[in-house]
C-alpha cells in the first residue's frame, strides 16, 4: 500500500485549546504522521510551533497573496444551502444563540469575493469560540477550500462540526474523499432535543462524508440513531491517552476522597454527583466529595449542596489548573463520571493512570475502554452510590477494578488509534 | 420634649483567608491576619482615632451634660490588643472620662442566642469579664448582636440580671406605637426595652451623605429640631461607630456634624442621657409584644441578613451543632477558633440579596461573592472538625495510661 497524503482540518490545536478536542487532534496527528504524510490546517496557530512529522498551518499566519492562484476557480457550493447564520455561538455554552440573515443572491447561489487580508486577519484576533463564531466557521471553510486546491493529498479528514463545512467544501473542490471525526456532538452538549445551526452542520457534514469516525461506539450510535447516518460508513475509533506523570500524595485528612472533574454543565451530570454524594454520606461520613471545575451550574450546585446539608463534606474547588488537577488525582480514592452523555471522557482514563477506580455512567464512551469500571445509568444515583460505597469498603473489588483498568489503558494508545484510522483511509484509497 | 440617647456599636470581625479545599487538614489557621490588621488600621485612622479624640474633647467640654453609650465587641478588642494597642488606649481614655456607658453583648458578636442558650450565656459572661478587665466597668444594659431582639431574648436578659435591653423599633411589631417610649416585654417584671428610633438614626447613619435625599445637607441644628419635635420620653439614636468617617467619609462633613450636634441638642433644651439613665428615669408603661426576632439589618429588619438563604442556614446550623463536642474536648484554642467562626459577619457575607441591601452586604465583604464566602467558611469548618476528631482520638488513648502517669503528665505539662 502506498503512503497516503492526508489533509487534516482542525479547530483547536495545542497550545491554543479550550477543551479535549485540541488534545485529541494533536495526539492523533502525532501518531498518524508515522504512517501518512500529514498536513493540518487550523484557524489559528502559534507561529513557529514545530511538530514532529507533520505541518501545521494557521490561517492567522497566512498571507492573502498565497491564495491568489486559486481565486475564481471554484464557487462555494455548500453555502448556497445556508440561509441563516447564528451569531455568537459557543459550543461550550448552553445559551441560546441569536440569528442573523445573510444576503442571498438571486438564483440561490452566493458569490463570494476574493479572500482578503482582512478576512484572514480575523483569525488573528480573539479566541476561537468568541465573537461571531458562525462567520469564522464559514471564512475558515472558504479559505481551507482554496488552500486545499494548492496541495496534493488523497483524503481530507475534518474534526468536529466547526470544520465540517470546510471538509465538504474541500471534497467538492477537489473530488477527494472526506472523513469526518466526531469528538462530540450537539447531542452531548445540549441534549437530545437540541436542534439548530450546529446540529444541521453536523448532520450535513456526516451525510456528505465517506466515512464517519466517532470516538466511541456510544457516539456511533448517536450518529446513526440521532443524526440518521448510514451505519455502514460509521467506524468508531477510541481515543488514546497520553501517559501522564503519576505520583501519589498523602491526604491531609483521614477521610476517603471521591472526585468529580469537569465543566459544571448539565450534560456532565454534576447534579447527579451531588445526589450520589448525599446518598453515600447518609451511610458513611468518612468520605469527602470534591467537585472540581467551573461552569454555569456552579452557583445552583453550591446552593443545592447547602440545601442537602452536604457542606463540610462536599467541596467545590472552582477552576483548577493541570498541576492542581494532578495533585487532586494523586490523593483521590474513587473517580466518578456521571455524564448524561459523554462521547469519550479522557479524564477517566487519566484517573485510571493514577490507579483510581472509576464509577462511570453507561452513557460514556470510555466505559467501552475501561472494561472493569463500575457503570450505571447516569440517572441511577442509587446504583452509582452503591458502586462508590463498594469501592470504598471492598479492598478486593477495588484492586480488581484498578488492575483491569491498568490493563485497559496500556492498550489505549494513540498509536493503536492511528493504526485503525489508517485502515479506514485505505478503505477509501486502497 | 424627649431626652436623647446616643449609642454606638464598635465591632470588627475576623475575616477568613480564601480557605480552599487543598488547605483542609493541613492549614489550621483560618483568619487573614494581614487583612484584618489592615482594615483595623484603616478604620482606626478614618474613624476610631479621630472620633474618639473628638468625643473625648466634647465629653470633657460639656462636663456630663453630653453623654454617650458604646458597645465594643470582644473580637475588635482582641484585634486592637494584638495590632493596635494605641487605639484600645484611646477607647480606654474615652471611657475614663466617666461620661461613656458601656453595654454588654456577646463577646464574639454572634447569633448564639438563636441556637444555644448555653453558648449565649457563655459569651455574654465573657464579654462582661472583658469589660471589667479592660475598662473596669460592669454594664447594666444589654444589646444583642445587630439589635436582634424578641420577647424571649428580653426574658433571657432579665434572667441574667440586666436592667435594660436594646432593640430595633420595628414598625410591624410596634403596631402603631412610638419607639420613643420604654416598653416591657411580656413575661418580664423589671427589665425595660429601649427601642431604636430607626428614622432619625438612619438619617445620620445612612442618609447623611446622600445628595439625592431631600433633606441634604443635614445640619446639627435641623437635626436637633427634628428631635425636639418628636413625641415620647426618649429618642434613641443607635448606629455603627464606623458610620463616622468610615461608612460616611470625612469629606461628607460628618465629623463637623457630630462636633456641633451636642451643643445644638442642648440649645433645644433637650437632655443627653445614656441607656442606664433612660431605664432609671422613665417608666415602661406599655407592653411591646415582639414574638419574631427583629434586628436593625436590611429593609426586612429580621434575621434574613444572616439566615436568609440555604448557604447561611447550613453554615450557621453546622457551626452551632458542634458545640457539645467542642466544649467536651476542653481545648481552649479549639474553643476560641470555633467561637470566632460564630461571628455574625461570616453569615452576613453569604447573603445573596440584591438591590441596596445586597450592595451593603457586598461593600463589607472581603470576598468576591457570597458563594466564595460560603465555600471558604465550610472548608475551614471541615478542617475544624478534623482537628476536633484528632483531639478526641488523642484523648481516647489517654485512659490506657495509669492514673499516676496521667497526673505526672499533667504536672509536666503545667
Amino acid at each position: 500500500m502506498k503512503r497516503l497524503r492526508i489533509l487534516k482540518l482542525g479547530w483547536e490545536f495545542p497550545p491554543l485549546i479550550n477543551g479535549g478536542l485540541g488534545i485529541a487532534c494533536l495526539g492523533l496527528s502525532r501518531a498518524l504522521a508515522k504512517h501518512v504524510d500529514l498536513t493540518v490546517i487550523v484557524p489559528k496557530s502559534v507561529p513557529d510551533t514545530e511538530f514532529d512529522g507533520f505541518k501545521l498551518t494557521g490561517l492567522n499566519n497566512l498571507e492573502a497573496t498565497e491564495l491568489l492562484t486559486t481565486e475564481e476557480k471554484y464557487r462555494y457550493d455548500s453555502f448556497a444551502r445556508i440561509e441563516q447564520v447564528p451569531i455568537h455561538l459557543d459550543p461550550y455554552s448552553d445559551e441560546e444563540t441569536s440569528i442573523e440573515k445573510i444576503r442571498m443572491e438571486p438564483g440561490g447561489v452566493i458569490e463570494f469575493s476574493k479572500t482578503t487580508q482582512v478576512q484572514l486577519d480575523r483569525f488573528k484576533m480573539d479566541d476561537l469560540y468568541g465573537g461571531d463564531l458562525a462567520m469564522k466557521v464559514i471564512e475558515f471553510s472558504k479559505v481551507a477550500a482554496k488552500l486545499a486546491m494548492l496541495q496534493d493529498f488523497d483524503i481530507v479528514h475534518a474534526h468536529d462540526w466547526m470544520t465540517y463545512l470546510a471538509g465538504v467544501e474541500v471534497k467538492k473542490a477537489t473530488g477527494k474523499p472526506l472523513v469526518v471525526h466526531v469528538h462530540a456532538s450537539q447531542y452531548d452538549r445540549a441534549g437530545a432535543d437540541a436542534r439548530g445551526w450546529i446540529f444541521d452542520v453536523e448532520r450535513y457534514g456526516m451525510e456528505e462524508a465517506d466515512r464517519v469516525i466517532p470516538v466511541s461506539q456510544y457516539t456511533g450510535q448517536i450518529c446513526a440513531g440521532h443524526y440518521g447516518i448510514d451505519p455502514d460508513k460509521i467506524r468508531p475509533v477510541h481515543n488514546g491517552a497520553d501517559p501522564v506523570e503519576v505520583f501519589q500524595t498523602k491526604k491531609k485528612f483521614p477521610e476517603k476522597l471521591v472526585l468529580f472533574l469537569g465543566r459544571l454543565t448539565t450534560q456532565k451530570g454534576p447534579e447527579f454527583f451531588l445526589d450520589i454524594a448525599a446518598k453515600v454520606l447518609e451511610e458513611n461520613k468518612d468520605v469527602r466529595f470534591v467537585m472540581a471545575g467551573t461552569g454555569e451550574r456552579l452557583r445552583p450546585l453550591i446552593e443545592s449542596g447547602a440545601f442537602h446539608g452536604l457542606g463540610g463534606y462536599f467541596h467545590f474547588t472552582g477552576f483548577l489548573n493541570k498541576e492542581k488537577v494532578n495533585e487532586l488525582l494523586s490523593m483521590t480514592d474513587v473517580y466518578c463520571m456521571p455524564s448524561v452523555s459523554e462521547p469519550f471522557g479522557l479524564s477517566a482514563l487519566e484517573a485510571a493512570q493514577f490507579g483510581i477506580p472509576a464509577v462511570i455512567s453507561k452513557q460514556s464512551g470510555c466505559a467501552e475502554v475501561l472494561k472493569g469500571a463500575l457503570v450505571a445509568d447516569f440517572w441511577d444515583t442509587e446504583l452509582m452510590a452503591k458502586h462508590i460505597s463498594d469501592l470504598l469498603n471492598d479492598e478486593v473489588l477495588r484492586e480488581n477494578v484498578v488492575r483491569q483498568a491498568a490493563k485497559d489503558i496500556s492498550s489505549s494508545t494513540w498509536d493503536a488509534a492511528a493504526e485503525k484510522v489508517v485502515e479506514i483511509y485505505h478503505e477509501l484509497v486502497p | 420634649m424627649p431626652d436623647v440617647s446616643l449609642y454606638f456599636q464598635v465591632h470588627q470581625p475576623n475575616r477568613l483567608i480564601p480557605y480552599d479545599f487543598f488547605r483542609i487538614g493541613e492549614h489550621a489557621f483560618y483568619e487573614d491576619d494581614v487583612l484584618n490588621a489592615e482594615i483595623l488600621s484603616k478604620v482606626s485612622e478614618k474613624c476610631y482615632l479621630p472620633a474618639n479624640a473628638m468625643f473625648e474633647k466634647l465629653l470633657k467640654k460639656h462636663k456630663g451634660s453630653f453623654r454617650i453609650a458604646m458597645s465594643i465587641s470582644g473580637t475588635v478588642i482582641e484585634q486592637m490588643q494584638v495590632h493596635r494597642p494605641d487605639v484600645l488606649e484611646s477607647f480606654q481614655s474615652l471611657v475614663a472620662t466617666g461620661h461613656v456607658e458601656l453595654l454588654a453583648e456577646t463577646y464574639y458578636h454572634s447569633l448564639a442566642y438563636l441556637h444555644s442558650k448555653k453558648e449565649f450565656e457563655r459569651q455574654v459572661e465573657m464579654h462582661l469579664d472583658l469589660m471589667e478587665k479592660v475598662f473596669h466597668v460592669r454594664p447594666r444594659v444589654f444589646r444583642n448582636t445587630e439589635l436582634i431582639y424578641n420577647n424571649a431574648i428580653a426574658a433571657q436578659a432579665e434572667t441574667m440580671g440586666f436592667d435594660g435591653i436594646l432593640g430595633e423599633g420595628v414598625g410591624w411589631a410596634l403596631n402603631g406605637m412610638s419607639p420613643n417610649f420604654l416598653y416591657r416585654a411580656p413575661h418580664v417584671t423589671q427589665l425595660k426595652t429601649i427601642l431604636r428610633n430607626s428614622g432619625l438614626s438612619d438619617d445620620v447613619g445612612f442618609r447623611f451623605s446622600d445628595k439625592n435625599w431631600s433633606e441634604w445637607p443635614l445640619t446639627p441644628e435641623k437635626f436637633a429640631k427634628w428631635i425636639a419635635e418628636s413625641d415620647g420620653d426618649v429618642v434613641n439614636l443607635f448606629m455603627d461607630y464606623e458610620s463616622i468617617g468610615e461608612h460616611q467619609w470625612e469629606d461628607t462633613g460628618i465629623i463637623e456634624f457630630w462636633e456641633n450636634l451636642p451643643e445644638a441638642v442642648i440649645e433645644e433644651d433637650l437632655r443627653w442621657v445614656t441607656p442606664c439613665e433612660v431605664v432609671d428615669l422613665h417608666r415602661a408603661a406599655k407592653e411591646y409584644d415582639c414574638h419574631w426576632p427583629t434586628s436593625w439589618a436590611d429593609a426586612e429588619r429580621d434575621l434574613s441578613a444572616w439566615m436568609g438563604n440555604v448557604m447561611q442556614q447550613e453554615a450557621i446550623g453546622k457551626i452551632h451543632r458542634l458545640e457539645d463536642e467542642i466544649l467536651a474536648a476542653k481545648d481552649d484554642d479549639l474553643t476560641r477558633v470555633w467561637a470566632k467562626l460564630q461571628t455574625s459577619d461570616h453569615f452576613y457575607w453569604m447573603s445573596t440579596k440584591e438591590g441596596t441591601d445586597g450592595g451593603v452586604h457586598q461593600y463589607f465583604s472581603p470576598y468576591g461573592s457570597a458563594y466564595d464566602a460560603y465555600i471558604y467558611f465550610m472548608n475551614a469548618l471541615a478542617d475544624l472538625q478534623i482537628r476536633l476528631k484528632r483531639i478526641r482520638e488523642k484523648a481516647a488513648t489517654l485512659p490506657k495510661l495509669g492514673p499516676k502517669r496521667r497526673v505526672a503528665e499533667k504536672k509536666a505539662r503545667s
